[in-house]
């Protein structure tokens, strides 16, 4: 059971702000293996960038982080002095952020930042951290490396910085890269280069990758493995496959009907669009589903399921208690009072 | 297509910036084309849909159709009649027609102005009501349209959600019963959940009262979604405009083609079938563009004569427009 490279069980983490307590994950369990891509999925302030900076251990001092266990690589990771857990960042797990823009120190150089980090970590010389420098941002795709090194971030574009982030999360070979909507600030076909270099180094490293992101085709794409986080809760659980065929949570459902789902590169037979102008223009459009409201507010979490307010297959249970996750099948699992025992329906066959 | 009435009509738009170079003086100065020869034009209650990749002057062609900048060449007509070189008195009746929706409900709203005030500015500033009562009686009637309730109406921006924000930027737009709304990429700053609402919102809008969009958006599921017709726009060009089946089902233009296989799929099986189609490097620069057709740079098929002449926008039958020596 615990062969995972990463395992997280009961994680809580809590904030105390000037209005009171936030609880912002409530109890998430979480592994992955050595080269797996894991996607978690939410809306924001739905706990997914918490969890994943609670495992690093790198939340400011109003957040109190709780776990039955936390283990990486065999080791306890809420146990560890800072001292190690400095060894560990960045070393054995590389972490990307959001914003290109601002998690680059603008005063130095990019050489500068990717050799710090080396020489740091790998206690190497000047020039051997150059030389892997330079081979990591060729890796990137990015011209010109040695000429790239002396240069500073706001010389370079959204998607260099971006892959200079990669760069340096990955020179020192993790085994784990955390990449938190590591695409969402730019631009698609920018996008399709970055997914496509982070399915490569999983591929050529065995890297395991943990892929935070609220756009559920950059999931679609790329993952093998899906959680769908809400409220500070996991609502459910999968592969690729049986998330985006199979959903077995309201939730999970919901969002699947609130995007357009038609692809772009749809292949349809041509007699159709004999119809002409007027019946393009006229065309039925299939009706996006809205879930209606709003997210919970986690400072006053609700008692039962976080979803129960804005699900319409609510029953009176699960305004009381949360749903404990359930098998449904091979490594799924959903938390839904629905699939109990007791349910009304149960009978009925999915 | 052209018994259907044209509501905009776009020709040859040019919106020049002039721009601090290196140094002092005129002569320093930079021109930074973001939108050169822009022509498309949107028919009366239907979605016009643009989409391109940032900085490639979008933002700029809605706003300058507004006249919030003042093109540098070219004409806007509005029901058949040419705005651009029109004089800021004589276009104040036509602002009531034309609204905007914009894309931060963060910052679109005034923080120390309540929703009441918001909504009803408009409606103050046009004349359109006589009396607070009566502002407040139409502010009612707005917020109950875009589905926020009644005792709304005195609370102050930061009090609701990012949805509920744009809600009140789209009453606020609705004020005036516009005709034509350009919506600046009114759902990327909002959770997935809470987009499809606001789309929803749009498009019953436009059902009951006809109105026409210019949808401006990068999200390419969702402008397939709303949009009728959709123009594709690249470093400042329009490359390729169709009636949106027609322009997703039969792509002619090879930037066109990469945009698309690289937009990402809600659906695992179509998304690992498709191959994307990875485009090396970045956007030029609007401040040096490459010579002759802007994509050279980045495309696969390019050959001489991209690099000596701009293409074309060409008609290649119904109704769909592309610019490229190379067409596929």
């Amino acid at each position: 059971m615990s062969n995972h490279l990463l395992e997280v069980k009961n994680l809580r983490t809590h904030f105390a702000s000037g209005g009171g307590i936030v609880q912002a994950v409530r109890g998430v369990d979480i592994h992955v293996d050595a080269g797996e891509f894991l996607g978690i999925v939410g809306e924001s302030g739905c706990g997914k960038s918490v969890t994943m900076m609670s495992i690093m251990r790198l939340l400011a001092e109003n957040a109190a982080v709780k776990a039955d266990s936390l283990v990486f690589d065999g080791r306890d990771i809420l146990s560890q002095s800072e001292k190690t857990m400095r060894s560990i960042r960045g070393n054995e797990i590389g972490m990307i952020f959001q914003d290109p823009m601002t998690s680059l120190n603008p005063l130095f150089t990019v050489g500068n930042q990717m050799m710090e980090h080396l020489r740091l970590h790998k206690n190497m010389t000047k020039e051997q951290a150059k030389a892997r420098a330079i081979e990591m941002l060729t890796t990137v795709g990015i011209n010109e490396p040695e000429k790239r090194l002396k240069q500073y971030p706001h010389e370079m574009s959204g998607g260099m910085r971006q892959r200079v982030m990669i760069a340096i999360a990955m020179c020192c070979n993790p085994k784990i890269l955390i990449a938190d909507e590591p695409t969402t600030a730019l631009d698609v076909t920018i996008q399709a280069q970055i997914m496509e270099l982070m399915e490569d180094l999983k591929n050529n490293f065995s890297t395991a990758v943990i892929l935070i992101t609220h756009d559920l085709g950059v999931i679609a794409r790329s993952c093998s493995r899906v959680i769908v986080m809400y409220g500070g809760l996991i609502m459910e659980e999968g592969s690729v496959e049986q998330i985006f065929y199979e959903p077995a949570h309201p939730y999970t459902e919901g969002l699947l009907r609130s995007v357009p789902r038609h692809g772009i590169e749809e292949e349809d037979s041509e007699s159709q669009d004999k119809g002409g102008e007027a019946q393009t223009v006229e065309r039925q459009r299939e009706k996006l589903i809205p879930i209606p409201g709003s997210p919970p507010d986690l400072m006053n979490p609700p008692a039962g399921c976080p979803f129960a307010a804005r699900c319409e297959k609510a029953m009176k249970i699960c305004k009381m208690a949360p749903a404990q996750l359930t098998e449904v099948g091979e490594g799924h699992r959903s938390a839904c009072w629905l699939l109990h025992s007791q349910a009304p329906g149960k009978d009925r066959e999915r | 297509m052209k018994e259907q009435k044209a509501l905009i009509d776009v020709q040859h738009l040019k919106m020049y910036f002039s721009i601090a170079g290196k140094g002092f003086g005129k002569k320093s100065r930079l021109t930074l084309k973001a939108v050169d020869d822009v022509s498309f034009s949107i028919t009366k209650g239907t979605t016009f849909g643009l989409v391109g990749e940032s900085g490639c002057g979008k933002t700029t062609v809605g706003r300058t159709i507004l006249k919030l900048y003042e093109a540098t060449d070219g004409k806007v007509i509005y029901d058949g009649q040419e705005i651009t070189k029109m004089p800021e008195k004589e276009f104040t009746p036509y602002r009531r027609d034309m609204q905007m929706i914009f894309q931060d409900p963060y910052t679109s709203l005034d923080p120390r102005q309540t929703v009441n005030e918001i909504i009803g500015a408009p409606l103050m500033v046009q004349k359109l009501v006589s009396s607070t009562a009566e502002r407040d009686e139409r502010v009612r009637e707005l917020v109950a349209m875009v589905g926020l309730k009644d005792d709304h109406i005195n609370r102050y921006p930061h009090e609701f959600s990012g949805g509920q924000r744009q809600r009140i930027g789209i009453a606020r737009a609705l004020a005036l019963k516009p005709r034509f709304i350009v919506c600046d990429e009114p759902i990327s700053a909002l959770d997935v959940s809470i987009q499809a609402q606001v789309v929803n919102i749009l498009e019953e809008f436009q059902q009951e009262m006809g109105l026409t969009y210019l949808f401006i958006s990068h999200d390419l599921s969702m402008v397939r979604h709303i949009s009728h017709r959709v123009g594709v726009m690249y470093l400042g060009h329009l490359v390729e405009v169709a009636d949106v089946e027609e322009l997703f089902r039969h792509k002619r233009h090879p930037y066109t083609q990469s945009l698309m296989s690289a937009a990402p799929v809600a659906d695992p099986r179509e998304a690992t079938s498709n191959k994307r189609i990875i485009l090396e490097g970045d956007v030029p620069s609007p401040l040096n563009p490459p010579s002759g057709c802007p994509f050279r740079t980045r495309c696969r098929y390019a050959k001489d004569i991209c690099s000596e002449a701009m293409p074309e926008l060409t008609d290649v039958g119904s109704g769909h427009f592309v610019a490229c020596h190379n067409m596929l």
